[in-house]
């Protein structure tokens, strides 16, 4: 298991990524990156749109297979990891089915993983009062508020008490104020369940304050050309907001994703 | 509802209909046009209510040709979906054929299947015909729902490793439920006029459309008896699918 310290949650070695080859819109979204993500560990992507921060994603999740080289999930091949649902996973678009109620959705994939009704509606009601919504399990996706659906997002792709939570810009449609909120909140879930986390994001604070490492891609092809450790504690809250140190860690991703803009022209990051 | 909504609503429509058969009436009366070219409502309404038998007589021949073709229409439309979106290779089979069959005019099919298989004693191809016809739509439509599902779910369902049957099962035919609705909210007036027109072309001698053929030497207020029925049915397959769409679709708003 991931608990033993030799095995990386996710170990990422020489993974190159070619959409197209041969043909004619050939685009190498990823070149020979390497990456490890320890058990436990909440690691950011942030890069300009096309550095493969998504592509890359999806290779841990084994939605992609990669062109060359080698990803690892819980010390497993990704795909043995994925049929195993040793990751959930939650995206920008929440995702809810509208013909199921939100406690349903929360049982999907304990439903595929072959549970019986009576424990996945516990499991549910446990999900529902983790994300904070321990009432809304009988009332439909749509009924719900954006920030409410992603939460409940976050609780389906965790149902499974998966050691790896795989997020994809989950707050990026929501207003400022409901993301800070949500960051918070999704802190506090990750310390309570001891969910490793890989999260890829446009937005500089979002990256620092949620993370203990920011990892900094490039486009054209995608690579990794900066890690920088975020060294602010486990215990974050708002206040931390506010320190010279969060500010110091901004200006240091901001420098790194400039130093990119002088190459290669970054565009799509957001600089709140 | 209040009553000044209600009145609001239907009101308009009521107005303009009351007025439409004033005006007729009264053309028909001051040019003084003969019942065998144009019959006034009055006329109409008498020729309907003392054949009202008969008319509901044939309209229920011409209901139940569209009722079991429009049935019939559904579940191959549905089956035939659900097998091309499981099973790839039988699309490029059905489809081409699906569309070739339909690009046929009425007009030549039931002619042939009357002559060939099935004799004018029978009404079954007249059920045929409206079977194809909202085979037709069904199918269309049912494997768009199938087909367009959100990317995002089928990214989640990879995740959870599910089967193709249990994409299929839990988030295609879900996703397509709109679309059957809406499919049989479009083919039920369809199967009226296919059912009639069907009936026009041939076959046995009962059905709306047999008595409007029938009329059409003597005065014309019976043909418009006909009509009525024809509209009546007419708009009962449509008030229906609608409604079941509508309550279909009341349970969802946005989606």
């Amino acid at each position: 298991m991931s608990d033993s310290p030799d095995v990386h949650a996710v170990e990422i070695r020489g993974a190159s990524m070619v959409f197209n080859d041969g043909g004619k819109g050939r685009v190498a979204a990823l070149d020979d990156v390497d990456l490890a993500v320890r058990a436990a560990e909440f690691v950011s992507l942030i890069g300009p749109s096309g550095c493969g921060k998504s592509t890359l994603l999806r290779l841990i999740a084994n939605l992609l297979e990669p062109t060359a080289g080698d990803v690892r999930v819980n010390g497993k091949p990704a795909e043995q990891a994925r049929l195993d649902q040793d990751y959930g996973m939650a995206f920008q678009k929440s995702g809810l089915f509208e013909w199921r109620t939100v406690a349903k959705n929360i049982e999907l994939p304990l439903e595929l993983k072959g549970w019986d009704k009576r424990r996945r509606a516990e499991r549910a009601q446990e999900m529902l009062e983790l994300v904070k919504l321990p009432d809304r399990g009988e009332h439909r996706p749509w009924e719900l508020s954006g920030g409410q659906q992603q939460r409940i997002a976050i609780a389906r792709a965790l149902a499974s008490h998966p050691p790896l939570l795989l997020m994809d810009e989950p707050f990026g449609a929501l207003d400022e104020m409901t993301r800070e909120h949500m960051q918070s909140e999704l802190l506090q879930i990750c310390a309570a369940t001891n969910t490793t986390v890989v999260f890829v994001t446009h937005s500089i604070p979002e990256a620092v304050y949620l993370s203990d490492r920011v990892v900094v891609m490039s486009a054209g092809p995608g690579r990794i050309t900066d890690t920088i450790d975020v060294d602010l504690g486990r215990n974050r809250d708002d206040d931390t907001r506010e320190e010279d140190h969060f500010y110091q860690k901004i200006t240091e991703v901001r420098e790194a994703l400039r130093g990119l803009e002088v190459s290669a022209g970054a565009r799509g990051i957001e600089d709140r | 509802m209040s009553i000044r909504s209600v009145i609001a609503s239907i009101g308009p429509p009521l107005l303009f209909g009351v007025v439409f058969l004033a005006v007729w009436e009264l053309i028909v009366a001051v040019f003084d046009i003969a019942p065998f070219t144009l019959p006034a409502p009055s006329a109409i309404w008498s020729a309907f209510t003392e054949r009202f038998g008969q008319v509901v007589d044939e309209t229920i021949v011409t209901g139940i040709n569209a009722l079991i073709g429009f049935l019939s229409g559904i579940v191959l439309g549905v089956l035939a979906s659900l097998l091309t979106v499981r099973f790839r290779w039988i699309e490029s089979l059905l489809t081409p054929l699906a569309v070739a069959v339909n690009a046929i005019p009425i007009v030549v099919i039931v002619p042939i299947l009357n002559n060939m298989l099935f004799g004018t004693t029978s009404q079954v191809p007249r059920q045929l015909m409206v079977t194809l016809i909202v085979f037709f739509v069904v199918f269309v439509n049912v494997s768009r729902g199938l087909r367009q599902v959100s990317a995002t779910h089928l990214e989640l369902m990879r995740s959870y490793a599910a089967t193709p049957s249990e994409i299929l099962l839990k988030v295609r035919v879900p996703n397509a439920v709109g679309y059957l609705f809406t499919a049989m909210r479009i083919a039920a007036p369809l199967a009226v006029i296919t059912a009639f027109v069907a009936e026009y072309f041939g076959g046995v001698q009962s059905g709306l459309a047999t008595g409007v053929r029938n009329s059409l030497n003597g005065s014309k207020d019976v043909t418009w008896a006909y009509v009525i029925g024809a509209s009546a049915l007419g708009l009962t397959f449509y008030l229906v699918s609608s409604g079941l769409e509508r309550l279909h679709g009341g349970s969802k708003n946005s989606g």
